[in-house]
């Protein structure tokens, strides 16, 4: 009988704390206090959407995937903003990543048949499977009307359903973080909303509409913006000042992206909007452009 | 011989012993086995403190359609839960039952976790049947009067027993016996599903009307109606739709959250059987099929407090053609169970 000498692995937790900023500050939903670099000023009312195959790099560059393999994290619903991991094998890892969504071997309707999974389904006739994000909120349009928002990234399509397109994405984050065997270990990770719409494509809901689910131009947009969504940190105030637990840091190669100017936010209420209503609304005077 | 002498007294003693060993309580009830339909969630809402049983579910069932459940007698307006809930428009009243807001259909309720009303109040359906019970616009009834004038019927003491081990009747367990009833009634073989299961094909129309349900730039219906990935045919969740745009409901889903956003709206119905469901809206104000697709063609109300999914607003609707609409009416009646319509396992016994 052969008996290892390998010493047995050990194991720790790890908890993901989600969070959301918008021009620099903790995400405030449902108020209209938010302007794109396109000049559209927007308000946000939820955000619901997926990670999926999570993996760490460890220090020999192996990716150490481990479950679960999904995640629905819901802004309505406050215990999903934290993702809980256990069984990580202790050790230092440089790099984090996941896919936004779900990829192609996962993406099949029926994978999920209880809400609020299930809620997120995609119709077959658009390619089905799911949502990877739905982003709900309301904007000025041209008009100065407050006009519906439904950003819904999923599978896009061609004009007569005949072609599929993929638009999920893998996010990989440089990380300097050790697991230890205890229950402590935790990151920050934060999707800053406002890098949708900026970069490398300016994305104006004007252009592009309330929705988007037929709209595969307007998913290619978002999924090339996508790349820069991401960030391991809270990422508030502004993000030179993104917070960082457990000894992590964020990688050099980030620090100009960082450097910008966060803009100010500023307040309207809906009564000031409809007051406005039938008068140019977003002029380049009141605008607040990121 | 003496020792077989004393075997034959210990064993005559034992003998005596059992027989008069008082009678055992022999409750023991058969489990009821819910369907479990394609695509419907696999996690459903039956409390841990009312499994659901063939003999719960049958003594729910007399329940539901006895007017003894108004605790009293004559004419006086006694009524049961089926005065208002017709199986044959989908456990809903059909019609005006002259209430505040519209009747709600009894269908698939076991999968529902979002709570019971147009505004999701009441949390569970043992609490719907207390308060269905003792609203003074429903059955209007006082639940010691009820428990006291069932108690001496002749038959109910016994179906009790039968199904929660006690002649003794009490009210909760009249709560729990309607609410299995309830949780029985399944939807799940209308023509849409035999479609989802491959047993049969719709039509070019239904199929027309079925793209135009499951597609942003057409009807848009099934961010909240569901579809072939949520066949539940609703969310279950609360939405302000833009059918007005002044909201004074004091009833609706703000009432539950406290939350400003919440004003002017209500849960999503499931939109199985919805042919059969008039009249639509929390408030009943359509009377047909035609009326709500009008509404949601050309008829949405724009305000601070619409859903973010009602995102044709801004041209007051989805726009569809005629055809277009005749196309989508043409879906909306495959989703009709005459199996569930019919089902002679709910109906009065």
């Amino acid at each position: 009988m052969a008996v290892s000498c390998k010493k047995p692995a050990s194991y720790g937790e790890l908890r993901v704390n989600i969070c959301y900023s918008v021009n620099g500050k903790a995400l405030i939903t449902d108020s209209l206090c938010y302007c794109n670099e396109a000049g559209n000023e927007f308000l946000i009312t939820e955000i619901q959407w997926f990670i999926s195959k999570m993996e760490l790099q460890d220090e020999s560059d192996e990716w150490v995937a481990f479950e679960p393999r999904f995640f629905y994290i819901d802004t309505n619903i406050p215990e999903s903003q934290t993702l809980g991991i256990d069984s990580i094998p202790v050790g230092k890892y440089k790099a984090l990543r996941f896919v936004f969504g779900l990829d192609e071997d996962d993406n099949r309707t029926g994978l999920f048949t209880d809400p609020p999974e299930s809620e997120m389904f995609w119709p077959d006739l658009l390619g089905g499977g799911y949502h990877y994000m739905k982003l709900n909120g309301k904007f000025l349009d041209a008009e100065g009307r407050l006009a519906p928002l439904a950003i819904h990234l999923g599978i896009g399509q061609n004009e007569d359903h005949s072609q599929f397109y993929q638009n999920y994405f893998t996010v990989e984050l440089p990380i300097d973080f050790t697991i230890t065997e205890t229950s402590e270990n935790q990151i920050d990770l934060t999707m800053i909303i406002d890098n949708w719409f900026r970069n490398p494509n300016l994305y104006d809901f004007n252009e592009y509409g309330s929705h988007i689910m037929q709209n595969q131009a307007a998913q290619q947009a978002l999924k090339e913006n996508g790349n820069d969504v991401f960030r391991i940190g809270k990422s508030t105030d502004n993000e030179n000042n993104t917070t960082m637990e457990n000894g992590n840091r964020f990688a050099e190669k980030f620090k100009n992206v960082m450097q910008k100017a966060a803009p100010k936010p500023h307040f309207w209420t809906w009564k000031s909007v409809k007051e406005r209503m039938g008068s140019p609304v977003g002029t380049t005077e009141n605008r607040q452009v990121v | 011989m003496k020792l077989n002498k004393n075997i034959a007294l210990v064993c005559g003693l034992f003998l005596v012993l059992v027989s008069c060993k008082p009678e055992q309580n022999h409750y023991v009830p058969t489990p009821y086995e819910l369907p479990q339909p394609v695509y419907f969630p696999s996690r459903n809402n039956i409390p841990a403190d009312n499994p659901m049983t063939e003999e719960g579910v049958a003594l729910g069932r007399k329940l539901f359609y006895d007017v003894r459940l108004s605790g009293r007698d004559g004419t006086d307006g006694i009524r049961s839960c089926a005065s208002c809930h017709h199986q044959e428009n989908n456990f809903d009243f059909g019609g005006s039952a002259g209430l505040h807001h519209s009747v709600m259909p009894l269908v698939n309720l076991a999968w529902n976790h979002t709570g019971l009303g147009w505004n999701g109040g009441v949390a569970t359906l043992e609490d719907m049947v207390f308060a269905a019970v003792t609203s003074p616009v429903e059955i209007n009834a006082d639940t010691n009067q009820v428990v006291k004038y069932l108690q001496k019927t002749d038959d109910y003491p016994e179906l009790f027993e039968k199904a929660f081990g006690s002649r003794e009747i009490t009210f909760i367990n009249i709560q729990r016996a309607i609410a299995q009833f309830v949780r029985s009634l399944v939807s799940a073989d209308s023509k849409f599903d035999r479609y989802l299961r491959g047993e049969e094909q719709l039509t070019e129309d239904e199929m027309a009307g079925y793209e135009l349900f499951c597609t942003e730039e057409g009807a848009d219906c099934f961010h909240c109606h569901g579809g072939g990935g949520l066949a539940l045919m609703t969310t279950n969740l609360f939405y302000n739709n833009g059918l007005d745009d002044e909201f004074k409901d004091p009833e609706d889903r703000s009432a539950v959250t406290g939350s400003h956003r919440d004003k002017g709206a209500y849960k999503a119905p499931t939109l199985r059987n919805i042919a059969v469901s008039a009249p639509y809206m929390h408030n009943g104000r359509f009377q047909t099929l035609d009326e709500v697709i009008d509404f949601y063609s050309e008829g949405v109300k724009n305000s601070e407090n619409i859903n973010p999914l009602m995102h044709h607003v801004m041209d007051g609707g989805v726009q569809l053609t005629d055809i277009e609409k005749a196309q989508l009416k043409a879906f909306l009646n495959t989703l009709t169970d005459e199996t569930f319509l019919n089902n002679p396992n709910h109906s009065k016994p």
